[in-house]
């Protein structure tokens, strides 16, 4: 029991070191500059059809469902208003940080585990560069940036698919609709989500860069490392969401 | 390729600023346009949140903008209504229940048609609100009281006191009263058709009676009766120049026109006539005093 609890805190202790060493990382940005652009398309740009098929299918539900689970007698805005809130509140970020770490973070866990296994990153370090400024930073940066970008983008196609789904698929007028999008609308509710994704696109790249940083064993830690990855950056993800709706939910309401 | 990176990953990342910001100004204000502010002063109880619809007439025309609580026991409540919309002078501002789930509009009810409107930044004067749910559910949760304390009482009287008891004794006691009044009615049924029964003998008596009349002798007393009906008219002619005269007679006799009018009316005949009588007396005064000298009786 007790090596177990050594363990774990063996594991918190070796996460911190890497981010210490991400933040002496930061101060050298002639290191990272270039290389944050490339990571920014490739996390961004790249994932941006993916991000927003997801949320239109996740907004044409949403409405569908919502519709439809309303019981007689309550006015129809209220499949706007809680379209909006489901979609801009959780099942946007969430959504995309949860694909995201699918897409984006197994393939940084896998990109750099393979530079770990052939030695990629030891050549880095003798050639006097230093690896975590090099290639988990720009990968941070970018994830820090870029999620909050395509949340943005998933919560509009969201709110426009749920808006179409309910208008088209259903008895919800366009002006119903609108009223709901509309009542109680805070435009902290934008900045809630968008604090949200941040916090989830630093958990992306955290820990997936952490298991693939860390990785040993050639080839199947690759693999390994790769599966662990997504599952601690999926648990992450919903307990960090978790955590951010108790310590901020209180200030949504209008 | 470094190049068409920036570019691109510029393009997306002004594409979310854009949509963030349109966004959330088409979210909050219905609209791209801000519109023009207008203010009202709602009681604490209001229930009013930024974002809640404004409807002028029953139209969404604007959105809550603000809502600053004050230390008087109101909110000042700043609104804004979209720029093509006018709200006319006389308009008074209420706030409603909007929906079941307890959310509230502002409800902005025009006196009239007025060619004038409320200026922006000025004050809508604030009319009487309907009752809102809080307000509904404490006068039920008032009646379910009074309720509560009825049926306390119905316990009390029915189950403690004995009330249900009574009641199925009473219950008791007027079924038996029914059955009597069931078996009244019975006899009474029977009594009706034994009279009913008499009465058709009755009827059939009469009409056996009445078929036994010779309708001769009906048409002769008929006729007698006529006769006589036509003499009685006769006769109350008689009757009426009768009455005609004695009215003439009596009309003179009143007018003095006539022997007996002119001796009935003249004081003269009346004074001669009293003359005459006391002249009588007197005379016959004098006989009684001295006969002889009237009465000269000489037998031999």
């Amino acid at each position: 029991m007790n090596r177990k609890v050594a363990s774990l805190f063996e594991r918190v202790g070796a996460r911190a070191y890497f981010l210490r060493d991400i933040g002496r990382g930061i101060k050298d940005p002639k290191t990272y500059g270039v290389e944050t652009v490339r990571q920014m398309r490739n996390i961004g740009v790249d994932s941006l059809p993916l991000a927003m098929i997801v949320a239109a299918f996740i907004g044409a539900v949403t409405a569908f469902q919502t519709r439809y689970q309303l019981f007689g007698g309550v006015q129809l805005s209220v499949v706007g208003l809680i379209s909006r809130q489901s979609i801009i509140l959780e099942l946007g970020p969430l959504l995309t940080g949860l694909v995201l770490t699918g897409r984006v973070g197994a393939r940084i866990t896998a990109e750099l585990g393979t530079m770990r296994v052939t030695e990629q990153i030891d050549a880095l370090e003798t050639l006097a560069y230093d690896p975590v400024a090099y290639l988990i930073v720009p990968r941070l940066i970018a994830a820090l940036i870029m999620v909050p970008v395509l949340t943005i983008f998933a919560n509009a196609v969201g709110v426009g698919t749920a808006f179409l789904t309910a208008v088209v698929a259903t008895d919800v007028s366009a002006a119903a609709f609108s009223e709901g999008l509309r009542l109680a609308f805070t435009p902290f509710q934008i900045v809630y989500s968008i604090i949200k994704a941040t916090i989830f696109g630093g958990a992306i790249a955290f820990f997936c860069s952490y298991e693939g940083f860390t990785t040993t064993a050639g080839a199947e830690g690759v693999g390994r490392s790769t599966a662990q990855a997504v599952v601690i950056t999926s648990v992450a993800i919903l307990v960090l969401n978790a955590l951010t709706a108790l310590l901020l939910a209180p200030y949504l309401q209008a | 390729m470094k190049k068409r990176d920036d570019v691109l990953v510029g393009i997306v990342m002004a594409m979310a600023l854009i949509i963030a910001i349109v966004g959330s100004l088409w979210l909050a204000r219905g609209g791209l346009s801000k519109g023009y502010a207008l203010y009202a002063k709602f009681p604490w109880s209001a229930g009013l949140k930024q974002g809640q619809p404004v409807l002028l007439g029953g139209v969404n025309v604007g959105y809550v903008d603000e809502v600053q609580l004050r230390q008087d026991g109101t909110v000042l409540t700043t609104f804004r209504v979209g720029k093509s919309h006018k709200v006319p002078l006389g308009t008074v501002a209420t706030v409603i229940p909007n929906g079941i789930f307890g959310d509230m509009a502002i409800a902005l009810t025009p006196a009239g048609p007025n060619s004038r409107s409320i200026p922006a930044n000025d004050t809508v004067p604030v009319g009487e609100s309907p009752p809102g749910i809080a307000q509904i559910t404490s006068k039920a949760d008032s009646i379910a009281t009074s309720v509560n304390a009825l049926t306390t009482a119905f316990k009390d009287e029915l189950v403690d006191d004995g009330g249900v008891a009574d009641l199925r004794r009473t219950l008791a006691t007027s079924n038996q009263l029914m059955a009597n009044m069931n078996r009244l009615a019975s006899q009474f049924s029977v009594i009706a058709a034994e009279q009913n029964r008499q009465l058709t003998a009755t009827q059939a008596s009469f009409r056996r009676a009445t078929s036994g009349i010779d309708s001769a002798k009906i048409d002769s007393t008929l006729q007698n009766m006529r006769q006589a009906s036509a003499n009685l008219a006769v006769l109350s002619a008689d009757f009426r120049q009768t009455s005609a005269r004695l009215d003439s007679i009596v009309s003179k006799m009143n007018d003095g026109t006539g022997t007996v009018g002119m001796a009935l009316n003249d004081p003269g005949a009346y004074n001669d006539l009293r003359g005459v009588i006391q002249r009588m007396d007197s005379l016959l005064a004098d006989v009684k005093r001295d006969p002889r000298r009237y009465i000269n009786l000489r037998v031999f």
